[in-house]
């Protein structure tokens, strides 16, 4: 990974350099900010989440175990309570619902780990402390054909400190 | 082009819609004040020190509870249930509040939350903890309490799952694992922080394993609000769900006062009521010790204590309900057993639980004693122990006043009882004292996402202001 690492203390000065950069077709860009901020998801033009198919997956197969579970209990060992059915659907749903939020929320979990790439081990090349302390990053992946360039465009929008990392 | 939220002109020191927290200038004062309340003080470590003498009481007691068994915890025929299982409903109930607050009220995009949820949360955590004892406490034999679980054995036993304390089992497992991942997830941003700005290397390694290598970019941001959104999807039902199944555990029997179809929905505004008032008797010494009164605002407490007013006002009404359903069935012993639960045998116990939890609230509706700090911590002490009151009445007055009149019996609690309860107040303060001078007691990521961001052009035309439009999923907090 080669690039320029530009750290911002203004929210709108990140926005218009990642504007810029987009327009000069800098298309590898990740910023760095101590909170969310919707402002830099529409700057990036930045997709879904995809964390949305491992909520739906695990939930379906929370759902599906949690039914399955009495059921086949119920069936192993039939014991007749109350008059009902064997296989009683209306008290299993309470497990189907129980086992499709654990299931589901864990999978969701799972997703966002595995799509955020974490657990992570050392922090990437770039990375601030201040980061998570008060100011933004803007890391543009480029080679030294064009990174002058990608740190001229960060210093041009007001970034405190422009470096070039490897 | 981006569209920008552009900051409100400051106004004094009076929250708005715009600027919830006029007295917090920027970001760093943020990492700087709340990772202040991180540095332990000698009246912490005595608080700590008497929740873990509570605790080895709690411990004493239910070994000596063991070797004796359950006889030495005041268990008689027809009174099986008694000080355990209040306790369990007491502490599975006080869990309810931080789940509303963090998930629900996070979808209802409800301001007050942002400077609350993450001490509510832990009270979760911790307080489902404490309630998971209670069933194996009440155990003969506690170290079998896993055969609960359905898993396949040597024995071909499974348990029967038409029974509302297998439901039980799953739904308190299920709350217990999803808050605390709800709980664990909503801290790694603000465990990163703790990671940049610690010094003590030692610490700086254990909060650097924990943040598991989040470094706040995009990537993670976009992730992690869209789990955060559905994992406070999922909980939301779930809390919903855990009390409901808790009521079960007494309304599938056919004991007066127990068998009624409105214990789902009392049980669950009880429990948040009851949550609520914990909420305040943690959050005011907080907010007060720690000095973090610009956070916690007067403004927020003032919502809390309307959603304290507004669901005393729905126990009140269950309460109501269920006389006027006694009076209006037509059915003798369920009648006969409401005249005795206020007038009876445990009058006392009744009306500590009606004037605590319906008529003390109703202060609430003073506008001037929704914001006296010291008046609602006051309420507060007073909702606990109404609300463990109103666990007392619904176990103990049933049992002990059922269909046939010989049956008819007392209960009286030994000090082993009062030991263990004494032990789970001391499990779950030595857990929150932990907590709060290791961990963040607020969300700093949360607290900085309301805070208006530090612009160039504060009031930069060129970007459109429709800061309405946000989406839901992109942002942790509210405006």
């Amino acid at each position: 990974m080669q690039g320029v690492i530009g750290a911002f203390t203004e929210l709108d000065s990140t926005v218009h350099a990642i504007e810029e950069l987009r327009k000069q077709n800098f298309n590898d860009i990740a910023v760095f900010s101590p909170t969310p901020r919707h402002e830099l998801d529409e700057a990036l033009a930045a997709k879904t989440s995809a964390v949305r198919r491992f909520t739906l997956v695990g939930g379906l197969m929370g759902v599906t175990f949690g039914y399955w579970i009495p059921i086949w209990i119920s069936d192993y060992w039939p014991i007749v309570v109350g008059g009902k059915p064997i296989a009683s659907w209306v008290p299993y749903t309470i497990i189907g619902f129980e086992l499709m939020v654990l299931i589901g929320s864990l999978s969701t979990v799972f997703g966002m780990f595995a799509l955020a790439r974490l657990p992570r081990l050392t922090l990437t090349v770039g990375y601030d402390a201040r980061f998570s302390h008060g100011h933004f990053g803007v890391w543009v992946n480029a080679g030294p054909d064009r990174a002058p360039q990608a740190a001229e465009l960060l210093r041009k929008h007001g970034a405190e400190e422009v470096r070039n990392e490897r | 082009m981006a569209t920008m939220i552009q900051p409100d002109e400051r106004r004094g020191n009076v929250p708005s819609a715009g600027n919830r927290l006029p007295g917090i200038k920027d970001y760093q004062q943020v990492d700087r004040e709340i990772i202040g309340t991180l540095k332990p003080t000698l009246g912490w470590f005595a608080l700590l020190g008497g929740a873990i003498l509570a605790l080895l009481i709690g411990a004493l007691s239910w070994t000596y509870q063991i070797h004796e068994g359950l006889g030495a915890a005041g268990y008689h025929p027809p009174v099986m249930w008694g000080v355990y299982i209040i306790s369990f409903v007491f502490w599975v109930g006080i869990g309810h509040a931080g789940t509303l607050i963090s998930a629900i009220l996070y979808l209802f995009r409800a301001g007050f939350r942002t400077t609350i949820y993450r001490a509510s949360e832990a009270m979760t955590v911790f307080a489902v903890m404490t309630a998971g004892l209670f069933p194996i406490l009440h155990l003969g034999r506690p170290w079998k309490f896993f055969w609960l679980i359905p898993y396949p054995n040597w024995r071909l036993i499974w348990p029967n799952p038409k029974s509302p304390l297998v439901w039980d089992v799953f739904a308190i497992l299920t709350y217990l694992t999803v808050s605390a991942t709800f709980f664990y997830i909503g801290l790694i941003p603000d465990i990163a922080v703790l990671r940049d700005q610690e010094t003590n290397p030692v610490r700086k390694r254990i909060f650097a394993t924990l943040a598991l290598g989040w470094r706040n970019s995009d990537t993670e941001w976009r992730h992690f609000t869209r789990a955060y959104l559905f994992l406070a999807a999922f909980a939301t039902p779930l809390v919903l769900s855990v009390h409901s199944v808790v009521s079960f555990d007494f309304a599938m029997s056919l004991v007066p006062g127990w068998h009624a179809t409105i214990f789902p929905p009392y049980f669950v505004a009880g429990a948040i009521f009851s949550g609520i008032g914990m909420v305040f008797t943690i959050i005011i010494p907080i907010r007060k010790f720690m000095k973090l009164e610009h956070y916690v605002t007067i403004n927020d407490l003032d919502a809390a204590a309307k959603l304290c007013l507004f669901t005393s006002c729905v126990v009140g009404l269950a309460y109501l309900t269920e006389f006027q359903v006694a009076w209006m069935s037509g059915n003798r012993v369920e009648q006969e057993y409401f005249w005795n639960r206020v007038f009876g045998q445990w009058w006392w116990a009744a009306w500590i639980m009606l004037i605590c939890n319906m008529v003390m609230p109703i202060s609430l509706f003073s506008q001037k004693l929704r914001r006296n700090v010291g008046w609602l911590f006051f309420l507060s002490i007073f909702i606990n122990i109404g609300m463990w009151f109103e666990r007392f009445v619904i176990v103990i007055p049933s049992l002990s006043h059922e269909f046939e009149p010989w049956q008819w019996g007392g209960y009286r609690p030994t000090w082993v009882d009062f030991g263990i309860l004494l032990g789970s107040f001391g499990w779950f303060f030595m857990w929150f004292l932990l907590f709060i001078r290791q961990l963040p007691v607020m969300a700093i990521a949360e607290i900085k996402e309301i805070l208006p961001a530090k612009m160039k052009h504060p009031h930069d035309v060129t970007h459109d202001l429709d800061a309405l439009t946000i989406d839901p999923g992109q942002t942790m907090g509210d405006d």
